[in-house]
């Protein structure tokens, strides 16, 4: 959404969803079936009803692909000719591009760094935190399990910025605002998100008991069941988790614009380096663009699954 | 069966239930720690500290009471915030509910390559928002793409009747900064509802249309009679992610618009305002304040937008 850390899954921010939204995270292509599509015999308007659905499709799929083909074009033209409207640049030059691998301040290597490095240890702590809360809530019994995991689903309710000045000073006060220790202050505020706990838990309540009680029954303790038996059961989630996590966090603006300085920046930052009061410089932001998205392409083309079923595991329950 | 009575011998004992809370509490205790104190305790933190004298050089100072919340609702330009965040939610919201349901229709029809337009229309909410709205911006620029193509197709004289001229600056000038802002923002999240609006419509069975179709409905009515109605789950659940996120804009306001939501203020949300006032003018107590109505506010719309639609079933 428009100002969270977690753009695609502001959905997670729904009490109790279903089971049945966790469980299409297992079907090969859980979206595909039960189209509404009724064709009746002897229909023409059928065919033209497709011809027309085609024809949208094609003009918001170009509509959806003509600025990233700009950017990439953009990318390769001088300064003078980003202006115009020429599709191939007059003359092509990869100025833009020597200018973010010599000129940047920090530099790209460590931009990419310090993306890369945060991205990581907050994927990996999620998946970590999530796995291991979203299985109690699941599937152990304790004293105050409703009203903690009630706290976890408010937690998706209370919007980034009132924690803003609160979370500020805490990190101040334990000295995490100054110098390197600045990533570990990142990393702390989005260490564990509400929408994972709750991932995993819908995950690990669809899963039959007689699995593990079939371990327990082994004499297998709390942890080497959940660490034995369940979680390699919930690799579909697990990788849901992790792949939407990295690309949240690859993207996330908020929180390291306030609680990063300038060395630590990270790629999504840095494109508002570029922008000064009389002039963009177009054709080195543009590669900035494209550097910024490709990481997350690449992702995607890979694990478009995840994504897709991630996303639609968080929305079925509505 | 063995195994039912494994599970309940296990239970009537008081050992076995006390090592199982025990690991559970094990479990949790640091996802919980951190839920505990950065956000359950940092709203805390925040009326604390909303209703002192507090500043980042001189630290809590004296009790103040709701002399903050008072002083910012006198603030022209924080009124000017919320205005602009109300009229972003009332446009925003309803416009890419409405797209990305009629993509997630479209999609969800059985069309040989709707796998892949599904992922390409998706494909603008998953890349970064930095990202995006530069992009966007290079886009809306007077001698941008934009006017370029529209000048090219020759749709300069339709633009003329409403007032745009041939190299018009759309983030640049006041009047149309805020709205080229709502149109980035519906192309790239109408991809994340139409995932939503997908979800939804797969648990609308088959049947229904079938027994529609036999009654003679056109799909035009089908749509209207049946799948609407039958969505409204699914509105209510997007609408309220729909109005929570609008009411936190901020990552495309600050790029495009600066710290001040330039140009005059038009880009100026109340997200933008709490940042400019911990950041550049170090006043935490108004910050506190502005962050705790901004959770008012989210909080109370999505009580009344759940009375409006009823509670889903499964809530």
């Amino acid at each position: 959404m428009t100002g969270t850390d977690r753009s695609p899954m502001p959905g997670g921010a729904t009490p109790g969803g279903t089971v049945a939204g966790v469980t299409t995270l297992r079907s090969g292509d859980a979206l595909a079936g039960a189209a509404p599509v009724v064709r009746r015999v002897g229909d023409t308007g059928a065919h033209w009803r497709r011809r027309i659905a085609y024809a949208v499709m094609i003009a918001y799929g170009i509509l959806m692909f003509v600025p990233f083909a700009w950017s990439v074009i953009t990318s390769f033209k001088t300064q003078a000719d980003s202006v115009n409207l020429s599709v191939i640049p007059q003359p092509v030059t990869t100025e833009g591009w020597t200018y973010l691998f010599e000129r940047l301040d920090p530099s790209l290597l460590r931009l990419f760094a310090n993306s890369f490095g945060i991205a990581l240890t907050v994927t990996l702590s999620n998946l970590v935190l999530a796995s291991l809360a979203g299985y109690a809530f699941a599937r152990l019994r304790f004293p105050g399990r409703e009203a903690l995991f009630l706290i976890v689903l408010a937690t998706l309710m209370i919007p980034d910025q009132l924690r803003l000045v609160p979370v500020y000073l805490l990190l101040n006060l334990i000295g995490l605002t100054r110098g390197p220790l600045e990533y570990l202050g990142v990393v702390l505020v989005m260490a564990v998100m509400g929408t994972n706990v709750f991932l995993m838990r819908q995950y690990f309540l669809s899963i039959p008991r007689d699995i593990e009680e079939a371990a327990r029954i082994d004499g297998a303790g709390f942890f080497t069941t959940f660490w034995r038996v369940m979680l390699p059961l919930a690799t579909p989630a697990l990788s849901a988790v992790a792949i939407l996590q990295f690309q949240g966090t690859w993207n996330a603006f908020f929180w390291p614009l306030v609680l990063l300085e300038r060395q630590y920046f990270t790629i999504p930052i840095a494109l508002t380096f570029f922008r000064t009061e009389f002039q963009t410089n177009w054709p080195p932001l543009m590669a900035m663009v494209v550097l910024a998205t490709i990481p997350i392409l690449i992702l995607y083309v890979f694990f478009q699954r995840y994504f897709v079923e991630g996303i639609a595991a968080s929305g079925v329950k509505g | 069966m063995t195994i039912a009575s494994a599970r309940d011998r296990r239970v009537s004992t008081g050992i076995g239930q006390r090592s199982e809370a025990l690991a559970a509490y094990a479990f949790i205790a640091i996802p919980m720690l951190l839920f505990l104190v950065l956000n359950i305790g940092s709203i805390l933190y925040a009326l604390f500290i909303s209703v002192f004298q507090w500043n980042i050089r001189s630290g809590a100072g004296a009790f103040i009471g709701i002399a903050n919340y008072q002083n910012v609702f006198k603030d022209p330009i924080f009124i000017r915030a919320i205005q602009n965040s109300v009229y972003y939610a009332i446009v925003w919201v309803p416009l890419t509910m409405a797209v990305g349901l009629f993509l997630a229709v479209l999609v969800n029809q059985k069309l040989r390559g709707r796998t892949f337009f599904r992922a390409a229309f998706y494909f603008p909410a998953i890349a970064s928002s930095a990202a995006v709205t530069v992009l966007w911006i290079f886009l809306a620029q007077p001698d941008g793409l934009f006017n370029g193509i529209r000048g090219a197709l020759g749709l300069n004289p339709i633009f003329q009747l409403f007032g745009f001229a041939p190299n018009q600056n759309w983030i640049g000038d006041s009047h149309t900064a805020l709205n080229s802002v709502i149109l980035l923002n519906a192309w790239t999240t109408s991809g994340t509802f139409m995932l939503f609006y997908l979800a939804s419509l797969q648990t609308i069975p088959g049947e229904v249309y079938e027994a529609a179709a036999i009654d003679g409905a056109g799909s035009w009515q089908m749509f209207w009679r049946i799948t609407f109605p039958l969505l409204k789950p699914g509105h209510y659940f997007v609408a309220t992610v729909a109005v929570i996120g609008a009411l936190q804009l901020f990552d495309q306001a600050r790029i495009a618009g600066g710290t001040t939501g330039d140009p005059a203020n038009a880009l100026m949300s109340v997200v933008l305002y709490l940042y400019n006032l911990a950041f550049f003018k170090f006043d935490f107590d108004r910050a506190a304040a502005v962050g705790l109505i901004l959770f008012a506010i989210i909080l109370t719309l999505t009580l009344i937008q759940r009375r409006l639609f009823g509670s889903a079933p499964s809530w």
